[in-house]
């Protein structure tokens, strides 16, 4: 049998938190429970708000019984004081709620070890560059395992978002940006661009293939191998040809530039005393302006190398592969 | 009582009204080009709406689709929203709310009414060259892209003179409400509109400048190449989003902080008690303000900025929900214990506290980290800021203007058209917007000319509401027409307000008034009494008083 209250609380979950699509990452959860919070803190301040507009509209309401208003203070500060702490405390809590599911939505676990896959808007359309080397219209991920997208774009601002993840982030010319999130339930889920980008922004789509195992993700990442140049490839390529090689080894040894090898994700000294970390942006800024940081014990030498969006990649892509290699 | 002249009839022809500097009439030229402003941005919402009515769009090309989103979100910013309340109303009741005889600059009035003219033509230029299609918002590389043509320029170079001209007017109100107050006015006699006012030309003076520096680097970079915005010259495109926003989002609260000030007098007037809790609803606006410059950046959460600056933003942005809240609280009160009268100005301030209420109990999905990243450029957005900027805004414009139509015009409006106009928008608003929400939830972006099939009944039901949208505005159009034609006189104080504008006769004449008045507490309605419904309102003879 079913219960009235039941039924109510029902509807009225169905009205709010209820109506978000399915959760497909690990955050979503989290993401629809701070929505819910935010969803029934508003839907009380209405009621109070309309409620009390509409209780005083009928009690105090001019009518030939009632010929003017009735003395009542023109102010209260306790009362006031009381109605300002009530939002404040509640600014606190969503606050709090809020920015732990954050942190969850920027960061993958610690040691966790996400496979990267580098991302490349364009209008209107979405390429994915996957670990291994497979590359693709489409994303492939494995349930459970996390994944770190690497964003690029070569036009305009796009911006990729998957609605069952809860996920969104822009693709910016000229720098990358990072997502990373853990698919929890196998299937295929929309992605879709919300920056505007121009004509056919509406169908710069694609879909996010969540493989139930990695064994169905392997036979997908297999298929038609050996087609078109990796990422690393293009990598290997460009740094013999445009001629990186002449000053940076790829074994340790230093030359007149630094040994590319093994400074994947280290903390480096620059000559101004600061540390930097060598992730994509900084092997972007490297090689498009190579004067803007220095490596210690190394003079500003190094020419700018006009490279396209690809070819960064590709050469981030082989000083990953250079991290602890032969 | 209305014998002998008024400012209407002080000065005839053409010329005594383009080159007057009185503000009233500079108030009403204003209010005439917002109208318009308010009509050609209301058409391309429905040439959005109708295109929207299929899944695959089909009533326009994308292209053309995209052109309309962007000049109804430019026209109705820029040219209705911003300059509505302060410089239409404002201007022509400042003035007489202080007891002056003008704004402390009348002249460089008239220059920012010519300025705003200039940037209006500029917008209609663009049109004539073939329209934008960047989105209001400007963003570069798409619109500095090389292969955009004269449109942009000319939309820049309009963003930039409407600018100039809201500089202006913050200035010239702030220096009016600082030097020209009437003897005996202290600043807690001001009217609550005046506070509002006052913290609206705090941001006018300090964001104003912002866009025009961010619209005219962008022009350069458009012309000259200087590599500021365009990553493919060694720019930074989210430079400009930190350098728009820095503008932008304080420009919500130039939009939003003259309405709160109109709901503030509307409210009191109409419960006839005083205003509850004045000095925290002064404050509130004030805080709004400052609290405004701290909190752009929450509109570019999922740019690639940094997480702590997210976090920080994110916190700041939730804080303005406090002077918010009390502002709501404090105007339910002042209806306590009242004798609320149900007239046309009032029945749009309840309708705004209720859209005013879900417009920025959302802004707190948008401002909390976890819940903005799945729903930013989303129709939830969307949704959002319309209930702010059309619900709230454009609500409490209407209130003002039926509230102060008597005053500017000299003329009664039918009471029965204004209750029309006022429950047809409430209702059309609604469902044009609440579905707007529920699609944006469910994960529509926005600025979509072709969208899933899933999301189309959503789709239908707004664009059916924003016919009954359009329907109310039709009907309150009808109101002031009829009113003009064939209204009856209006007495001095129809409403019975307290504050000075109504002191005056109605219209008020050339000098606004015969002799110049004392301050009085802007909301102490004990010395006033009700006439008659034609008479209206007239002060109480004091005991002893020749
Ligand atoms: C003329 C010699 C020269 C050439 C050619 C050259 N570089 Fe360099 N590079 C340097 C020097 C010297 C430095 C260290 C000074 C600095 O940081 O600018 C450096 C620094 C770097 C760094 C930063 C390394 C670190 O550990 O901080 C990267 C990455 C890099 N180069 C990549 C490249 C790539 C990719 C190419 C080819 C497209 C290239 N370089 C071509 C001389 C060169
Ligand atoms: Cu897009
Ligand atoms: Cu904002």
């Amino acid at each position: 049998m079913i219960r009235l209250p039941d039924l109510l609380a029902g509807s009225l979950i169905a009205a709010g938190p209820g109506y978000m699509p399915e959760r497909a990452s690990s955050v979503a959860e989290g993401v629809d429970h701070v929505f819910g919070l935010l969803f029934w803190i508003s839907a009380f301040f209405m009621v109070v708000i309309v409620g009390f507009t509409i209780l005083f509209v009928i009690r105090y309401r001019a009518r030939p019984s009632r010929t003017g208003p009735e003395a009542s203070p023109d102010h209260s500060t306790r009362l006031e004081i009381f109605w300002s702490a009530i939002p404040l405390a509640l600014v606190f809590v969503i606050f709090a709620a809020s920015t732990k599911v954050y942190f969850a939505m920027v960061e993958s676990d610690p040691g966790s070890a996400p496979q990267r896959v580098q991302v490349t808007g364009r209008r209107w359309s979405w390429w994915f560059d996957h670990a291994g080397g497979k590359g693709s219209k489409e994303l492939h991920v494995v349930v459970g395992k996390p994944v770190e997208l690497v964003l690029a774009s070569t036009d305009v601002i796009h911006s990729l978002y998957v609605p069952e993840f809860r996920l969104k982030q822009d693709a910016v010319p000229g720098r990358f940006t990072r997502m990373v999130f853990t698919p929890t339930v196998a299937g295929s889920y929309p992605v879709l661009c919300t920056e505007y980008c121009g004509t056919n922004h509406s169908t710069m789509t694609s879909v996010v293939v969540v493989h139930p195992d990695q064994a169905s993700f392997d036979a997908w990442a297999a298929e038609g191998k050996g087609g078109d140049e990796t990422l690393l490839e293009v990598g290997v390529r460009v740094f013999g040809e445009k001629g990186c090689s002449a000053c940076h080894s790829t074994d340790g040894s230093a030359g007149v530039g630094p040994s590319v090898k093994g400074i994947w994700g280290k903390e480096e000294k620059i000559t101004t005393g600061a540390t930097i970390r060598v992730d994509e942006n900084y092997i972007r800024e490297s090689i498009v302006k190579p004067g803007a940081k220095i490596s210690a014990g190394y003079e500003d030498m190094m020419p700018p190398i006009p490279l396209d969006d690809r070819e960064i990649q590709g050469i981030v892509a082989y000083i990953q592969s250079l991290k602890d290699g032969p | 009582m209305t014998s002998g002249e008024n400012y209407l009839t002080h000065g005839k022809g053409i010329r005594s009204w383009l080159l007057t500097v009185d503000h009233k009439r500079i108030g009403i030229m204003y209010l005439g080009l917002i109208a318009f402003s308010l009509f050609l941005g209301g058409v391309f919402a429905m040439v959005v709406r109708f295109h929207l009515w299929n899944p695959g769009g089909g009533l326009v090309s994308n292209d053309a689709y995209n052109k309309m989103f962007t000049l109804h979100g430019a026209v109705m910013i820029f040219l209705f929203v911003i300059p509505g309340i302060p410089s239409a109303m404002g201007n022509f009741v400042v003035p007489l709310m202080v007891g002056a005889k003008d704004v402390a600059f009348p002249r460089v009035n008239l220059l920012s009414f010519w300025l705003f003219v200039g940037g209006a033509v500029l917008f209609v230029a663009t049109l004539v060259v073939g329209g934008i299609d960047t989105g209001w918002t400007l963003y570069p590389p798409y619109s500095l892209e090389s292969s955009r043509g004269l449109g942009i320029l000319l939309a820049l170079t309009g963003v930039f003179l409407a600018g100039f001209s809201s500089i202006l007017t913050g200035v010239n109100f702030i220096a009016t409400i600082h030097k020209m107050r009437a003897p005996g006015q202290g600043w807690f006699d001001l009217p609550l509109f005046l506070w509002a006012l006052y913290a609206t030309g705090i941001i006018q003076i300090f964001a104003t400048p912002v866009l025009g520096i961010t619209v005219a680097l962008g022009f350069l970079e458009r012309v000259f190449h200087l590599g500021i915005f365009m990553p493919e010259y060694g720019g930074d495109p989210v430079l400009f989003q930190h350098f728009f926003w820095f503008y932008s989002h304080p420009a919500v609260y130039i939009m939003i902080l003259p309405a709160m000030g109109i709901v503030s007098e509307v409210v009191a007037v109409f419960s006839r008690k005083p205003i509850f809790g004045y000095k925290f609803i002064a404050m509130s606006s004030i805080a709004i303000a400052v609290i405004g410059f701290l909190v752009w950046g929450h509109h570019m959460f999922v740019s690639g900025q940094s997480k702590w600056a997210n976090v920080i933003f994110s916190f700041l942005t939730l804080l303005v929900a406090i002077p918010s809240a009390i502002k709501t609280f404090n105007w339910l009160a002042t209806m306590y214990k009242g004798h609320i009268v149900l007239k046309t100005p009032m029945l749009y301030v309840l309708s705004f506290f209720a859209i005013f209420g879900v417009g920025g109990l959302t802004g707190l999905f948008l401002g909390a980290l976890a819940t903005d990243i799945p729903l930013h450029d989303t129709y939830f957005v969307v949704a959002h800021f319309h209930f702010v900027m059309v619900g709230a805004v454009m609500i409490a414009f209407l209130s003002g203007l039926f509230y102060w139509w008597p005053k500017m015009t000299g003329r009664m409006y039918d009471e029965r058209l204004g209750v029309a106009s006022a429950l047809l928008i409430f209702v059309g608003f609604n469902v044009t917007f609440i579905p707007q929400f529920l699609a944006g939830t469910r994960g529509m972006p926005r600025r979509y000319a072709t969208y899933a099939e899933q999301f189309q009944g959503l789709n239908r039901l707004s664009t059916v509401g924003s016919l009954l949208l359009a329907a109310g505005l039709i009907v309150a159009l009808w109101a002031f027409v009829k009113s003009l034609r064939s209204g009856a006189r209006a007495p001095a104080n129809p409403w019975g307000g307290a504050t000075l504008e109504w002191a005056t006769p109605s219209p008020p004449p050339h000098d606004n008034f015969a002799v110049a008045p004392r301050g009085v507490h802007p909301y102490d309605y004990t010395g006033l009494r009700h006439v008659s419904e034609e008479a209206g309102w007239e002060p109480v003879r004091k005991e002893g008083a020749p």
